[in-house]
């Protein structure tokens, strides 16, 4: 057994547990005390594990983290961030801690539930507990490699949290956002953040999701769980906008059962470090499944996103396009397992990755990773990794278009193909903004 | 206006342009014909600023200023347009948003103020009408999903909202239709003009019934072997290019 030196993400874990128990009911704790062990039988990964070889996270070692819990943040400073400004149902976190001055929650249908997980239990408390932890995990699932320990992590941490509850069959036309504004200004710290979605039978409703570092060097450990019943429809969008100086490592889990459609829009604008995985497993059939992602990484950003979908029953699609914009000396990672169960006959699952490299110094690693034990099925992928098209910078400079802003134009409309899948207005004409934005400053070779 | 003068160039290690002379007078239309391989698409790309060239000798000249020195966004800017033979798709970007860049870009060039957007749509209303384009164009991905014709009408529907100082029609007739054919025709005449000058570029005299020029130049192996009024473009319809060549071979 190896002999690992304390870190400071956990060695003040006993210190740190007496709090957490103040949130959450007693069925937490085991959560907990299976999330720590486990964490700690493997620790920070290194380049010699496989689901984390291109992810240089030394720092979580290195660094001294304090447990993140509140700060104070202005309502200029929200309302700066890109989504501060949404009209939806909001409720906010402040580096972990509900900050129900930033939310607004007022007038939810009737059954419907948008708030902190404490708060859900006393007449949720059923709908919580018979899901959380259960999504986020690989146990029993294919694959050799699979790997939960930051999920782990974040279970050790199970407390506060948000929750989204749709009964049966009930619409929500408003988007409900989950708003994280992370300020690190008084040394680096870690925050945990959770999440619950549950939607029941033929209910339908809007997701987003956002991580706003305001300042800071910020450890964020994302764990996102959501339930899909029978015939639901969810669009879950998560907006990754920390600070350059922060490591996101977030996970999106997601169970689907029959009829249902879940579709994830992936947004990475952020983070000096952004480790992303969606895991998708498909319960009952004829359910539809759209990842869509799209990357940015500039100066020394590394980006990486794994998906996985478990094609576990027959007769179910699934929809993947997942693009990354890379220029200076960022590095981009794309890791997409699809596994098709031997009864699922009739999966058609679709995978597309492209990049642009905007740089000569920019790299982007692609590995699509398809296992497939049925034998009457149609499975596809594709990678490209490219510069821009010189022929159609030649038209647009031809038609007077400088250099400069015909590249932009073109990195543009590259990513804007997968942000036009948002179908919340507001949130994508924000981000289409950003991304050009950050797409004009840029310097390109 | 436009001043060529002994132009040479190649691609990689091929030679083909070997000394082309050519002036364009305001108001001017010239065309320029030639069998396949005899360089004329070459010429246009090169006149536009495509970078797979290279100009080995000779020059280029737009009002005095050296061309090929420039950039070919400050080309456009100049008042240079070409219309492409092969119209190029870009997803993502819509006609509207490309043509209003293009034409504020030309615009700031010039010292002009930007057009707002609805100023900008009041410019174009009328060409989308001239060149008998749906409106919905408009709001689709640059020539994505478009047919050949629809392409080569766009191509020239852009022309009539930059309102450039020299247009050069790269086989624009080239996969058009009769009534095709008209339409871009009708374009490219409400263009002509005392100020402007046309190049038109094409294998067959076809569109020359359509667009009228004033001169007409044969361009073979990289040069201009022969010049002459519009009849010149009947006499090549109908005895070929290989009459020519043989008759040039003859004087030589």
């Amino acid at each position: 057994m190896d002999l690992k030196s304390p870190i400071s993400l956990t060695d003040q874990y006993e210190t740190i547990k007496p709090l957490l128990a103040i949130h959450g009911p007693a069925e937490f704790a085991p959560l907990r005390e299976k999330g720590i062990s486990e964490f700690e039988k493997v620790g920070i990964p290194t380049s010699r594990d496989e689901e984390f070889k291109y992810v240089p996270l030394r720092a979580l070692s290195e660094d001294n983290y304090s447990h993140a819990y509140g700060a104070n943040v202005s309502r200029e400073a929200m309302e700066a961030t890109l989504l501060g400004k949404l009209d939806a149902i909001t409720i906010t976190f402040v580096n972990g801690e509900h900050a129900p001055e930033f939310s607004s929650i007022d007038a939810l249908p009737k059954g419907v539930y948008v708030g902190s997980i404490e708060e859900a239990i006393e007449g949720f408390g059923d709908k919580v507990l018979a899901h959380i932890a259960k999504i986020a995990t690989t146990d029993g699932k294919l694959g050799s490699t699979n790997d939960d320990r930051f999920i782990h992590l974040n279970n050790a941490f199970l407390g506060e949290g948000a929750f989204v509850f749709v009964p049966k069959g009930k619409s929500i036309e408003r988007p409900i956002h989950i708003q994280h504004l992370h300020q690190a200004n008084e040394g680096a710290f870690a925050v945990y953040p959770r999440i619950l979605i549950v939607l029941e039978d033929g209910s339908d409703a809007k997701v987003v999701e956002s991580f706003s570092g305001i300042e800071g060097n910020v450890f964020t450990n994302a764990v996102s769980e959501v339930y899909l019943g029978k015939d639901a429809i969810l669009e879950h969008t998560k907006l990754q906008a920390e600070s350059l100086e922060a490591i996101h490592i977030g996970n999106i889990a997601v169970f689907q059962e029959e009829g249902s459609t879940y579709t994830s829009n992936n947004i990475n604008f952020g983070g000096k470090i952004a480790r992303h995985d969606v895991n998708v497993w498909i319960d009952g059939e004829h359910t539809e499944t759209w990842l869509n992602g799209v990357n940015v990484g500039l100066g020394s950003q590394i980006i990486d996103n794994h998906t996985r979908i478990d094609h576990a029953k027959p007769n179910c699609h699934s929809f993947e396009v997942y693009k990354s914009i890379l220029g200076d000396q960022s590095v981009g990672v794309f890791n997409g397992k699809i596994f098709v169960y031997e009864d699922a006959q009739k999966t058609d699952a679709k995978q597309t990755n492209q990049a642009i490299l905007l740089s000569g110094e920019a790299t982007m690693n692609t590995k699509p990773q398809l296992e497939i034990f049925a034998d009457d099925v149609k499975c596809t992928h594709g990678a490209t990794i490219g510069q821009l098209r010189e022929d159609a910078l030649f038209y647009l400079r031809a038609r007077g278009i400088p250099l400069q802003e015909a590249k932009a134009l073109l990195v543009y409309a590259f990513a804007a193909e997968v942000l036009e899948k948002i179908t919340i207005h507001e949130v994508k004409d924000v981000l289409e903004a950003k991304l050009f934005d950050r797409l004009g400053i840029q310097t390109i070779e | 206006m436009l001043e060529i003068k002994n132009l040479h160039a190649k691609v990689e290690e091929k030679t083909i342009l070997k000394g082309i002379n050519l002036t364009v007078n305001p108001g001017e239309v010239h065309a320029i014909m030639g069998p396949n391989g005899s360089g004329k698409s070459t010429l246009a790309s090169i006149i536009a600023g495509r970078a797979d060239y290279e100009v080995t000798e000779g020059s280029i000249e737009l009002d005095g200023k050296d061309v090929l020195e420039m950039d070919p966004e400050e080309r456009a800017a100049e008042g240079i347009f070409l219309a492409f033979q092969y119209p190029v798709e870009i997803p993502g970007v819509t006609n509207t948003y490309f043509l209003r860049a293009a034409l504020n870009n030309i615009r700031k060039h010039r010292g002009e103020k930007e057009l707002s957007m609805s100023d900008f749509m009041k410019h174009i209303k009328s060409k989308v009408q001239l060149m008998e384009l749906d409106n919905s164009l408009l709001t689709r991905s640059v020539n994505e999903g478009f047919s050949g014709g629809e392409k080569k009408r766009n191509e020239i529907f852009q022309m009539a909202v930059l309102e450039p100082k020299l247009c050069v029609l790269d086989e624009t007739d080239s996969g058009l239709d009769v009534d095709a054919l008209k339409i871009v025709a009708n374009g490219v005449n409400a263009l002509r003009g005392p100020e402007r000058g046309v190049v038109v570029v094409t294998h067959y005299q076809r569109l020359l019934n359509y667009i009228v020029p004033d001169f007409v130049h044969i361009l073979m192996g990289g040069r201009i072997v022969k010049s002459g009024g519009k009849e010149l473009a009947l006499e090549v319809e109908e005895t070929g290019y290989g009459n020519i060549e043989s008759e040039v071979a003859a004087g030589a």
